[in-house]
């Protein structure tokens, strides 16, 4: 009887973890309010765009989003790049590229963010490699079971599985919301207000190791 | 007894009668009239094609660029517009660095090279237009002919107060003073935002709602979103049902109004389409 109810006995213990558990476990524990001072940093951070960051030495078919000398708030969009303030500023110091588009392809002489990095990145994931994207964020986050319309909490996220994503960080007295994003058409990371409507079809998400 | 019954039956008439023109709330329900799209404006969307880039901007000038994007990455193109007193067009074509001009039937009329990529346009009451550059937020003012004008002290007119009160209520500020009280009652729907898109001469204000039957359980965001048009008495007088919310190219400037028409810009992969329901 007892070789019945040892496994039982292990599984409730709180000895066993399954795999999916033991990976959020090593996932770094951060706060809401940790996560937005990231998205608002990254989004308010000034640069000036120089000469040579016009041009990305790996690519002949790059063209910049940029003007030499303009001087811009919020960290470069990059397809592909997951760039903090330092590593941002460092490489463009270096005369890499401001950012960049899919259309030239990921390219390792830019600088910059794109939009599952920035989550990321807000989220206090390491910038060692860009890991996850739109199509597998759901294992780090999971789908909450609040009504979003009314119960989501800063740091959330509005995740379109590959295509875009988005964070969440707060409802308005007209029922609209704001967002922080590394935005393609805007070229850089913004914070605004905007309307559910631009998120139909999106899933909303939590990251696991919230710091509640 | 049948006076007393009178007297009190007159009373309660009167207080049902008097309840409903109190503080601008809206009276009895009437009629609604719901408006169905009187037409769509199509420009034909033109890929973005690499070598071409730096020659782009003198290709296919009837046409406006997008590229597709790809994973992580939305399609990006014509995302902001307005429509002027004439009937005119303008559209962002923020990979020409340009704003094209088409005429209420969607015939090309010409460009403005403005030398930065644009994702909004406003066109003022005193014939400047506001042209926001996608890159910076920074805003340029244009006169009618596209010549650029100071944009020294120029803001962009911020939409009347809106507020949600609960499931099925909320108020919207007209523009010029008062309040409209909005009202949803449909079954199984909550109302989620509203949004004032403007009064017009004749006092009517112009409302878009977005409304859920969801929120939690369902799998993804999923919503409806209405334009209502209420007379200068706060009445409720028309509906546009279901706007189509099918974007490819995700709108920044999604909806205008002028002279009571309600114009909405969005896309596919091959078009630019401009919904137009004449609410009047």
């Amino acid at each position: 009887m007892l070789s019945y109810l040892l496994p039982l006995i292990w599984l409730t213990s709180g000895f066993y973890m399954e795999p999916q558990t033991s990976a959020i476990a090593r996932l770094p524990l951060t706060t809401r309010a940790e996560m937005i001072a990231r998205a608002h940093k990254l989004a308010n951070h000034t640069w000036v765009c120089g000469a040579a960051n016009l041009k990305a030495s790996c690519s002949k078919r790059y063209v910049s989003d940029w003007k030499a000398g303009q001087h811009i708030t919020g960290i470069p969009y990059a397809w592909g790049g997951i760039d903090g303030l330092e590593e941002f500023d460092n490489k463009l110091a270096k005369g890499l590229a401001a950012g960049g588009h899919s259309r030239y392809g990921v390219l390792a002489c830019t600088a910059g963010i794109d939009c599952s990095g920035f989550v990321t990145y807000c989220w206090g994931m390491g910038l060692k490699n860009h890991a996850y994207s739109t199509s597998n964020l759901r294992q780090i986050a999971g789908k909450p079971k609040y009504n979003w319309f009314t119960d989501m909490k800063p740091g959330d996220v509005l995740n379109k599985a590959g295509s875009h994503v988005v964070m969440f960080t707060g409802y308005n007295p007209d029922g609209t919301i704001n967002v922080c994003e590394a935005s393609g058409s805007a070229a850089r990371v913004i914070c605004h207000k905007t309307t559910w409507s631009r998120y139909k079809g999106y899933i909303p998400l939590q990251y696991k190791a919230i710091d509640e | 007894m049948k006076r007393l019954h009178s007297v009190l039956l007159a009373i309660v008439l009167l207080a049902v009668v008097t309840s409903g023109a109190r503080g601008g709330q809206p009276g009895p329900p009437t009629e609604v009239r719901a408006v169905p799209q009187t037409r769509a404006v199509r420009i034909p969307l033109k890929p973005l094609s690499l070598p071409d880039v730096a020659q782009s901007s003198n290709a296919d000038a009837g046409t406006l660029l997008f590229t597709p994007g790809a994973e992580d990455e939305l399609p990006e193109g014509p995302d902001g517009f307005d429509v002027l007193e004439d009937g005119n067009i303008l559209i962002t074509d923020p990979l020409r660095d340009s704003i094209s001009m088409f005429d209420a039937q969607g015939k090309f009329k010409g460009a403005w090279k403005i030398g930065f990529a644009a994702d909004s346009i406003t066109a003022l009451a005193s014939g400047l237009i506001l042209v926001r550059e996608a890159n910076t937020g920074q805003l340029h003012a244009f006169d009618r002919e596209g010549k650029p004008r100071p944009a020294e002290g120029a803001v962009l007119p911020q939409p009347a107060e809106a507020r949600i009160l609960g499931e099925q209520s909320g108020t919207v500020a007209r523009q010029g003073g008062g309040t409209i009280e909005v009202q949803f009652d449909q079954p199984g729907l909550r109302l989620l935002s509203l949004e004032s898109l403007g009064t017009d001469a004749q006092g009517n204000t112009y409302v878009a709602m977005e409304t859920t039957a969801g929120g939690s359980g369902s799998e993804d965001v999923n919503l409806n979103k209405y334009i209502r048009k209420y007379s200068a008495d706060g009445k409720l007088v028309s509906e546009v049902v279901k706007v189509p919310l099918d974007y490819y190219i995700v709108p920044v400037d999604e909806l205008r109004v002028r002279k009571g028409v309600v114009y909405q810009l969005t896309s596919d992969k091959l078009e630019v389409r401009i919904n137009v329901w004449d609410m009047n």
